[in-house]
């Protein structure tokens, strides 16, 4: 099982007693609840996008060519609660970054200086959806690219969303992000650029721009009526991201792994700058409807709709 | 059962649609503060409209049509439509040109939803049909090149009442109130609704330059009847928001606390009261606001860059205790 169907991957897949390898990442059984030892290795790149229109773009990327992230994100990590992980992170960008997950902290704090390498370590914080990025150039990085999905599942691979909490018999993993081309061409040429002045013209859905999502398996969202479906938003942009189901109301379970007391179901839900909020979807009726920002420039392409932060949800 | 989302069955309480008996409507009268179109119902598709703006300028819009648009005396909002908790609901569009209606935050079958990719654009007149399974506050809008369609304005706001019509409660057995209004939140790139058609390039950047409430900005919304809030000390006012603009907007009263009690169409398991609630693109909230003793209050909108918490522009209006 390739890591990415892992990461959408039904109850049968992680509750089963199968051992699982993916990317130098062991899932052991239930029955073993032994914490694991697992570690990955991230390059910082400078590297080409082609965008939905056909357009290159530079962007920086974590790079991982054994643990690729869903969709077209070039990274993800899968870890359980518990688990030791040490991520070796490579810098070849020509500036310092230093490797960060908000609310999880490192063995180290020092930075990278370009060219070098270093290695963070820590155990996997409480189960739920976080996000990876550089923390020296500020949002300059995750307008960039640099920055992406961790997920840790509970202690012994249970279908909860956190330790007791919510059973899904599907997850998906979408990771939003969104670039002003402008910027990637100041930073490619050496220059800088005001934040101030950031206002983008792509959007992406764990990489992709519709309708490139259909065509993913990890951006179409497949499912049968009568499941729980969680789905995992991972705000790794610079900008907040209304995101709107047609068909379907959905429970608000946490943001930033914090639990939503005041449940409510909601047709559109809000995730703030680096925010991770995890929902669940009650697939209460058969039928394709789209997942989008309501932010509604965020669905087109260069102001071409709607080529951009548009996905299709299936249910049979 | 044990091991699902067990905070869903204790919504199921909350719920609507589930065959409980509704309360008897409270006796008070209620009092919309704008005029709608009770469902069924058909609307056409405009595209010849403009809108006047506090500076004296005009801009260009589309809209949704049946004798006028919002309120009868301006083309955007399009206008309100009714119906109740349990009906079978049927919306006609009557169309010259491809467009739709997405029916937002109704949960209806992929037939009627109104995307053209997952189903079809309308040339003619299409019947748009769903059952209206909860009461409260939803949107209808174009998904025809939604980025320009709906920012041109074409877009309104659908009220299910409930089961037994009550326009003096909010939802089955949910909370009452005497006067309502609703602030349907838009704002305008006004270059986006100048030249043909506009699409490319033009629209790759969303810079908005007019806020409004109801579709007014400025001066005009401190003084449009459908907005300005008036109504006796001590009366409960429900006014309904609704997030049409991409931009997201912070609500408030002047000072005045209001209650939280219901967002996107479902009333929240714990209501809050608060001075101030932001309403995200695409979002609705139900606020209800007991009138003080006496005074005239500043309330209105703050719109807000997705970008960062900067403010982007902001829309005022009055809330008078009559
Ligand atoms: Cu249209
Ligand atoms: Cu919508």
């Amino acid at each position: 099982m390739r890591r990415r169907d892992f990461l959408k991957a039904g109850g049968a897949g992680l509750v089963g007693s199968t051992v699982f390898s993916i990317s130098g990442l062991t899932m052991l059984s239930p029955g073993n609840a032994n914490a694991a030892t697992v570690s990955f290795n991230l390059t910082a790149e400078g590297t080409y996008k082609t965008l939905v229109d056909g357009v290159s773009v530079y962007v920086w990327q974590f790079i991982d060519t054994n643990s690729t992230g869903p969709g077209a994100l070039t990274s993800g990590l899968v870890v359980k609660e518990g688990d030791a992980v040490s991520v070796t992170v490579n810098n070849n960008l020509d500036r310092n970054i230093r490797f960060s997950i908000p609310g999880v902290s490192m063995s180290s704090t020092r930075t990278i200086s370009p060219g070098s390498s270093r290695t963070y370590s820590f155990t996997a914080p409480a189960a739920g959806s976080y996000l990876y990025t550089d923390n020296v150039n500020g949002e300059l990085s995750r307008a960039m690219g640099l920055a992406g999905p961790m997920v840790v599942m509970t202690t012994n691979g249970s279908n909860n969303l956190y330790s007791g909490g919510p059973v899904f018999d599907r997850q998906y993993t979408l990771f939003m992000s969104e670039l002003d081309d402008r910027l990637n061409a100041a930073v490619q040429a050496g220059g800088s650029y005001n934040m101030a002045n950031y206002e983008p013209n792509y959007y992406f859905a764990n990489g992709l721009s519709y309708p490139d999502t259909k065509s993913n398996s990890d951006t179409l969202i497949a499912m049968s009526v009568g499941e729980d479906v969680a789905i995992r938003f991972i705000n790794g942009g610079a900008i907040t991201y209304p995101m709107h189901f047609h068909g379907y109301h959905v429970n608000v379970a946490s943001r930033n792994r914090i639990i939503e007391k005041n449940v409510i179901e909601k047709d559109t839900v809000q995730v703030e700058r680096g925010e991770c909020v995890d929902v669940i979807l009650p697939v209460a009726q058969a039928g394709t409807y789209p997942l989008h920002t309501h932010y509604v420039p965020g669905v087109s392409a260069n102001g071409v709709y709607a080529k951009g932060g548009l996905v299709l949800m299936s249910a049979a | 059962m044990f091991n699902k989302f067990q905070e869903i069955y204790i919504m199921s309480a909350h719920r609507g649609g589930g065959g409980g008996t509704a309360t008897p409507p409270p006796t008070t009268t209620g009092g919309r503060a704008f005029t709608f179109l009770r469902a069924p119902t058909t609307v056409t598709a405009q595209m010849n409209g403009s809108a006047a703006l506090a500076d004296g300028a005009s801009i260009s819009t589309w809209y949704f049509s049946n004798g006028g648009g919002f309120n009868g005396d301006r083309t955007v909002p399009s206008p309100v439509i009714e119906a109740n908790q349990g009906e079978q609901v049927a919306i006609t569009l009557s169309s010259m040109m491809p467009h739709t209606i997405h029916l937002h935050g109704l949960d209806v079958d992929q037939q009627n939803d109104g995307v053209p990719a997952t189903s079809f654009e309308v040339t003619g007149s299409y019947t748009y049909r769903f059952t209206a399974t909860h009461a409260g506050t939803f949107m209808y809008h174009c998904h025809v090149d939604t980025n320009k369609h709906m920012e041109m304005g074409m877009f309104g706001t659908i009220i299910i009442r409930p089961s037994n019509g009550s326009t003096t409660q909010a939802w089955d057995n949910g909370s009452v109130f005497d006067k309502e209004y609703l602030w349907q939140l838009t704002t305008h790139d006004s270059t986006w609704h100048s030249g043909m058609g506009g699409g490319g390039s033009n629209l790759a950047r969303y810079r908005p330059d007019y806020f409004m409430i109801n579709g007014k900005d400025g001066a005009n919304t401190i003084t449009d009847s459908a907005t300005a809030i008036t109504a006796s000390a001590g009366q409960k006012v429900l006014v309904r928001i609704v997030g049409t603009s991409y931009m997201p907007g912070i609500i408030r009263m002047g000072s005045l606390p209001f209650e939280v009690i219901a967002s996107d169409g479902r009333p929240l398991v714990q209501p809050y009261i608060t001075t101030e609630q932001m309403c995200a693109a695409g979002e609705r909230y139900d606020i209800l606001l007991t009138m003080p003793s006496s005074g005239q209050y500043t309330g209105g909108i703050e719109y807000r860059n997705i970008r960062n918490t900067d403010a982007l522009g902001t829309v005022t209006t009055t809330i008078t205790v009559a």
